[in-house]
């Protein structure tokens, strides 16, 4: 037995004990196979996974390798079961390839024919495949390449893709770093990425995604196609982007519901892409407008399905997925990694912050006892209206009020889900009210006035949950949200993030009605905040006396 | 020549003892003379027994004997070596000690009866020619001049097996062969389809060998080797893990019984659905209900709706420490004629068979269990074999009765189960179960070795009485937790992973489970923090306090009825009369009592006090049902070993039954031997009085009737053991004996035969009187009488006897 930070379970969990000495040693080297679960202050938990061990195999790392790390830094014996498990999936890696074939061009190699027989047999296989060359070799349609892929990690024979990706054409790209540099983490994200070919980017909030974006483009040098959630995203993307990098604005283009401009460098939503008319995607032309060398899925995690589709078809092409967490609730994470490539970089909330360059938050969970008759009325209210019932309680106004009373001059967001309860909140706390039918010139008004600090209150609905900049928010309170959504969770405190100017703690609010599906569903919302280290204080609403000296 | 049991009675009273130990059969019961132990270790079952558990180099031995005898006039030890390729004084020590050879005047002899087990074909070779025959022709120098395809001929029946086919007449060439062969008496015809190649010739060719290549040595296994460490870690896991199993289930069954279903198993369904209960698969479910099974832990209550339920020894072995209860059932195991193995295979009617089924009992599991880990205690520490490599160890050990693949795997998956094993190779738990049971069924009566729990105590990690406690409600135990600590999670925390470490979650549900168990909150913290490095997240402390402030927020209470009124001042009164005090009345509400007598009572009641109640219907009522625990008695008796550990009936191995402590097996055997010397002296001497009595009578006549107990009748023997026992040794030393047979129509009738062959129920035997050969069934044999000293006869003419010449069929169907 040795004294190692690391206890390996059976069940292919990794327990790393943070506090130990030799801890950041070990989650360097287990890192490149294992899938980081949880961050809390004690015991991060990495798990084995078969895309995990075959993503290692891919980056070059082999069986031995991974046993070796397991031995030297575990605290009691390994479980031998999952030693083999661990040689025997990763032998599973690479007995199919697939290659570029002088003559029939994309082609299905087998170094294993029996696998190969196995995989041809399988009916998940059929109609991917064409003319059978040889024993070991079949070709594949080009256009089934991500299928295909697909399916082989789904049959357990992953296929090393040995084919490569065109390079595109080309574009001159340079960061214009004369004011800033890219940060370490930053430029460790880009080179994982560009090394792998391919991948996901995982960074918190307000970690400066664009700027590994904007990196990875400079490093492929190529026309580019960056996808992001919506019209205001984009246009801050090209902000940035201008800002950043050698690009001017005349070679960038927005393709969105108002504008169809395509240009080496082009920003397009989710939404027009995925805009049907008669059952025909009418903008599909846009993926073959240019040789784009490299494609951005900016928020991967809500790339929506049809775009799965599409993406399937361009695995010639690089492409690059960021995200701040990569849950999603539809559980289709594997797809994402299969069909935009595996995590290439990740790197805990609190790492990132423990660096300085996320702002601390602390993230306070405020329960509020409702009076009788509400209770009564929730009480007997059908299931479906009981989150609404609960959520907009009538008593979470008076509440947000002493909050917003408490950090007076700060800038703060109320964020909510319904309507109504958001234009109460306005009135009460006589605040501009920002939600999906505020036109778009308005939004930038008011996201401008409240960066300037014109205004230091917001109420906002879901619109806020994406891609806007709001740099000095430094509270944030929640009144309700989309039920359980670990993800919109961590959206919301992601806006509070950015560093601030003087090193301020944010401030991360959640009112929650007691004793109803309002708090279950709040616990549900900070799991995956909780897993990466942040422990939520919880108040009761009687104890939050406002507090004027802080 | 001597016989048999003339050599048995020249063993010294030492040899005896260990023949009875070695063979245990032939010990219980007591047999009363040495004459009826020699038939008793002659009788086919007992043989068979005995065969069985030889090892290759000894059968090998044996099968040399058994087919040299009737070639040579006398075998010696080393002609053996020569025929079998090696020396192998051990394996004919051995075979001597067992008594399946004997020696007399240095030749080594078979035991009557043993030719027979070994088939028609001792070593793949076919019959003897016989001492009759002119001697063998020469087949090298016979074989220089053969036509083409002789040769190839002989080569595949030299080796055996030794008949073959003849070929179709059409074909000329082989059949040519076949001829020249047949004619130069190097094969013998059979019958008309087929030949045999004779012993004398085969040995011949094979140079003299009986066997190709010499069994000598047990064949080494390679498997792969794991650093102790390992092996103990993963023993100790598994160990852990399957106690933790067993107990898991008995909750389970303690509050809700499992059905039994009409056969006397445990339902698939059932089955799967504590499978998903205990997170484990069907498989091992059944193991783990098998084994609770096993240890006497659940047992079908017998109820006119009969459910599984747990005994009353559970609430003992729960409450043992870890090592003792995995003890408790590693033994079980062991010992246990069940064969979890085959639940939910199909039986020969193709029904699934189901956990805890009566039928799936397989009597010689504990002996496989038992081989299974003796061929891994014989590796070097750490190694790890397959099944298939312990089978071919088994095949040398115990080539008479080789095991299913299927069973050793099954059985190495279950040891591994239990932490038996680790990591595939016996660990030191299991060496020291092995070691008790080998203890307990061997004649010392003390362990010598460990005890099973005290072996898996040193295997087991250091607990951790520590506990880190996160943020989001997770608590990691970074080692094995103290029985104190895996309490307190049991208690309020859900085990989200176990191994190394333990990881649980707390929620809002599981701390309830604490306080419906009594704690406050207070004492809940308390006791977390005690445990806790660092303090107590606050996100934690506020879950426990916020589960506290809601826990009772309902109350329920149980009541056999109420009395309810408008009127409060009523039933104010009410409250105040000592009269109705029996009653038990509470106040729930202004309005409503709560009552512990039954609604008539309370009418009545009520109605003696001179007021009108009126009943009403049930709606209301509250009957409150507690949990109610079950135990039932354990219908079978249970022997308590030494550690605590209970070990069912069935658990004695090699089918002795397991001796008291005060009288070991050794003391019995030692006292028996002189016993039955002192037995079979007094028959020698009866039998020579009345040999004598008889020489003075006239040897009765063939025909003549014979009234049971007539002269010669005392003398011999109807003990059907001891008889064929006789007839069997009577044929091996070519003696007459006198047979009395029971004819069709009931009448006795005796006759002066030399039994030829004692096999398959029947005697054959040549009437010397009348010369002809006679099969007598042995259920019609009533008494055989040896007739002593045999006339002397010329050897030749007892297989010269034709076939066909007078051949009487008396007796058989």
């Amino acid at each position: 037995m040795t004294d190692g930070p690391l206890i390996v379970q059976s069940d292919k969990t990794l327990l790393l004990e943070v506090d130990h000495d030799r801890a950041d040693a070990c989650r360097r080297e287990i890192a490149p196979f294992a899938e980081l679960e949880r961050a809390p202050e004690h015991v991060h938990t990495y798990r084995l996974t078969p895309l995990g061990l075959w993503n290692a195999r891919a980056a070059g790392h082999d069986a031995e390798q991974v046993v070796d790390v397991l031995l030297e830094y575990s605290r009691y014996p390994v479980p031998h079961a999952l030693l083999v498990d661990v040689a025997e999936t990763m032998s599973r890696y690479g007995r199919l390839q697939l290659v570029s074939h002088p003559v029939h061009g994309l082609v299905l190699h087998a170094l294993d024919r029996a696998v190969l027989e196995e995989v041809l047999r399988s009916k998940r296989t059929a109609g991917l495949v064409g003319q059978r060359l040889d024993g070991t070799d079949v070709v594949v349609h080009p256009s089934e390449r991500g299928h295909l892929k697909q399916v082989l990690l789904k049959l357990g024979w992953p296929a090393e893709d040995l084919a490569g990706y065109v390079d595109g054409e080309a574009h001159a790209i340079d960061l214009d770093t004369t004011d800033w540099h890219l940060r370490p983490y930053q430029e460790h994200a880009v080179e994982s990425f560009f090394h792998g070919g391919s991948g996901v980017v995982v960074l918190p909030c307000g970690a400066g995604k664009t700027l590994v974006g904007a990196g990875a483009m400079a490093r492929a040098q190529t026309t580019t196609l960056i996808l992001v959630t919506n019209t205001v995203s984009a246009r801050q993307w090209r902000d940035e982007l201008v800002r950043r990098t050698s690009l001017t604005e005349e070679e960038i283009g927005e393709y969105s519901g108002a504008r169809k401009e395509i240009r080496p460098v082009t920003i397009a939503t989710y939404q027009v892409l995925t805009t049907r008319r008669k059952g025909v995607y009418t903008h599909l032309e846009l993926l073959d407008a240019r040789d784009w060398g490299l494609i951005v899925y900016d928020e991967v995690h809500l790339l929506p399905a049809p775009i799965f589709r599409m993406t399937a078809d361009m695995q010639a092409r690089r492409r690059l997925g960021l995200t701040a967490t990569l849950v999603r609730e539809d559980g289709r994470e594997d797809e994402v990694f299969s069909l935009i490539g595996p995590k290439r970089f990740d790197a805990p909330w609190k790492d990132i912050e423990a660096q300085g360059y996320i702002a601390p938050a602390d993230c306070v969970e405020v329960r509020l006892t409702l009076p009788d008759r509400e209770r009564m009325l929730y009480a007997t209210a059908e299931p479906e209206d009981k989150y609404r019932l609960a959520a907009s309680a009538s008593g979470k106004n008076r509440i947000v009020e002493q909050l917003v009373a408490k950090h007076d001059g700060e800038p703060t967001l109320v964020i909510g889900q319904y309507l109504d309860q958001l234009e109460e909140l306005g009135e009460h706390l006589d605040a501009p009210v920002l939600t999906g039918s505020t036109s778009v010139p308005e939004r930038q008004r008011l996201y401008d006035a409240f960066r300037n600090g014109e205004i230091t209150k917001l109420v906002v609905s879901k619109v806020a949950n994406f891609s806007i900049d709001l740099p000095e928010a430094s509270v944030a309170i929640q009144v309700s949200g989309s039920f359980g959504s670990r993800q919109e969770e961590a959206q919301r405190l992601g806006r509070l993030l950015r560093p601030k100017g003087d090193g301020r703690t944010a401030h991360f609010y959640t009112v929650v009605a007691r004793d109803t599906v309002d708090q279950e569903f709040a616990a549900h919302r900070q799991r995956f905040l909780a897993e990466q280290g942040y422990a939520y204080t919880i108040v009761d609403a009687e104890d939050l006396v406002p507090d004027t000296t802080d | 020549m001597a016989t048999f049991s003339e050599h048995l009675r020249s063993r010294s009273d030492a040899e005896l003892v260990a023949l009875l130990e070695r063979r245990p059969d032939l010990a219980s019961p007591a047999p009363s003379t040495l004459m009826s132990l020699a038939a008793r270790a002659t009788s086919r079952f007992s043989l068979e027994r005995a065969l069985a558990g030889v090892d290759a180099s000894v059968l090998q031995v044996l099968e040399a004997v058994v087919a040299l005898h009737e070639v040579r006039p006398a075998v010696t030890p080393d002609d053996v070596a020569s025929a079998v390729g090696a020396p192998v004084p051990d394996a004919v020590a051995h075979a001597e000690t067992f008594a399946l050879l004997w020696t007399d005047a240095g030749a080594l002899h078979p035991s009557p009866g043993l030719g027979e087990l070994l088939g028609p074909y001792p070593a793949g070779l076919g019959p003897a020619l016989g001492a009759g025959r002119p001697a063998p022709p020469d087949p090298a120098t016979l074989l220089a001049d053969a036509p083409p395809g002789a040769r190839e001929i002989l080569d595949a029946l030299t080796w055996g097996p030794p008949v073959g086919r003849l070929p179709a007449l059409t074909s000329t060439g082989p059949r040519a062969a076949v001829d020249w062969l047949v004619a130069r008496g190097l094969l013998v015809p059979t019958d008309a389809a087929t030949v045999i190649l004779p012993r004398e010739i085969a040995l011949a060719l094979r140079g003299g060998r009986t066997h190709r290549e010499p069994a000598v040595a047990e064949p080494r296994p390679t498997g792969s080797t794991h650093p102790p460490a390992l092996v103990e870690a993963e023993s100790a896991r598994a160990a852990q893990e399957i106690v933790r199993l067993v107990a898991a289930l008995v909750r389970e069954w303690e509050l809700a019984p499992a059905p039994v279903l009409r056969s006397g198993g445990l339902g698939v369904r059932e089955l799967r659905r504590l499978g998903t209960r205990l997170e484990v698969d069907d498989a091992g479910a059944a193991l783990v209900v098998e084994l609770a099974g096993a240890a006497g832990l659940i047992i079908d209550d017998g109820a006119e709706r009969p459910s599984f339920a747990p005994t009353l020894e559970v609430d003992d072995w729960l409450d043992a420490e870890l090592p003792d209860r995995w003890a408790t059932l590693a033994t079980a195991w062991l010992t246990t004629t069940r064969a979890p193995w085959l639940v939910g295979s199909r039986d020969d009617r193709g029904e699934l068979r189901a956990a805890l089924d009566p039928e799936l009992v397989r009597p010689w599991a504990p002996r496989l269990r038992r081989a299974v880990l003796e061929v891994l205690a014989g590796q070097q520490p750490g190694t790890a074999l397959d099944a298939d490599a312990v089978t071919a160890v088994l095949r040398w050990r115990t080539p008479r009765s080789v095991p299913p693949p299927a069973a050793v795997a099954a059985t190495l998956r279950e040891a591994g189960a239990l932490g038996l094993l680790g990591a595939g190779a016996l660990a030191e738990p299991g060496r020291a179960v092995l070691a008790a049971i080998a203890d307990d069924s061997a004649t010392t009566g003390s362990p010598t070795h460990r005890s099973p729990a005290d072996a898996l105590v040193a295997t087991l990690p250091a607990p951790v009485d520590e506990m880190l406690v996160q943020g989001d409600l997770t608590g990691i135990v970074p080692g094995r937790p103290t029985r104190q600590l895996a309490e307190l999670i049991e208690r309020t925390a859900r085990v989200e992973s176990r191994g190394a470490a333990v990881t649980v979650r707390f929620t809002a549900e599981s701390v309830r489970g604490a306080l419906d168990a009594g704690h406050t909150a207070d004492d809940l913290l308390a006791a977390l923090a005690a445990h806790a490095r660092g303090p107590l997240p606050q996100p934690l402390e506020y879950l426990v306090r916020d589960a506290a402030r809601r826990h009772g927020r309902l109350r329920v209470g149980g009541a056999l009825g109420y009395v309810r009124s408008e009127d409060p001042a009523l039933l104010a009164g009410l409250l105040e009369d000592p009269a109705l005090a029996h009653l038990g009345l509470t106040r729930l509400a202004p309005t409503v009592l709560a009552a512990q007598g039954t609604p008539t009572a309370l009418l009545s009641a009520l109605r003696d006090r001179g007021l009108a109640p009126a009943s009403e219907t049930p709606e209301g009522h509250v009957v409150h049902a507690g949990p109610t625990v079950r135990r039932v008695r354990a219908s079978t008796r249970r022997r308590r070993a030494a550690g605590g550990v209970v070990i069912p009936p069935h658990a004695a191995p090699s089918g002795t039954r397991a001796g008291t402590a005060a009288e070991t097996t050794a003391d019995r055997l030692a006292a028996l031997v002189p016993a039955m010397r002192r037995a079979e002296e007094t028959a020698q001497a009866e039998r020579a009085t009345r040999a004598r009595e008889l020489a003075a009578e006239p040897p009765p006549s063939g025909h003549a009737r014979r009234r049971p107990g007539a002269p010669g009748g005392d003398l011999g023997t109807a003990d059907p053991v001891t008889a064929l026992a006789t007839l069997r040794e009577a044929a091996d030393a070519g003696r007459e004996v006198w047979l009395e047979i029971v004819g069709p129509q009931g009448t006795p009738q005796g006759r002066r035969v030399r039994p030829v062959r004692v096999d398959a129920g029947r005697v054959r035997a040549i009437d010397t009187a009348r010369d002809a050969e006679l099969t007598v069934a042995v259920h019609r044999i009533a008494r055989v009488t040896p007739i002593d000293p045999a006339p002397a006869q010329p050897a030749g003419t007892r297989s010269d006897a034709p076939e066909a010449d007078a051949q009487n069929r008396e007796g058989t169907p």
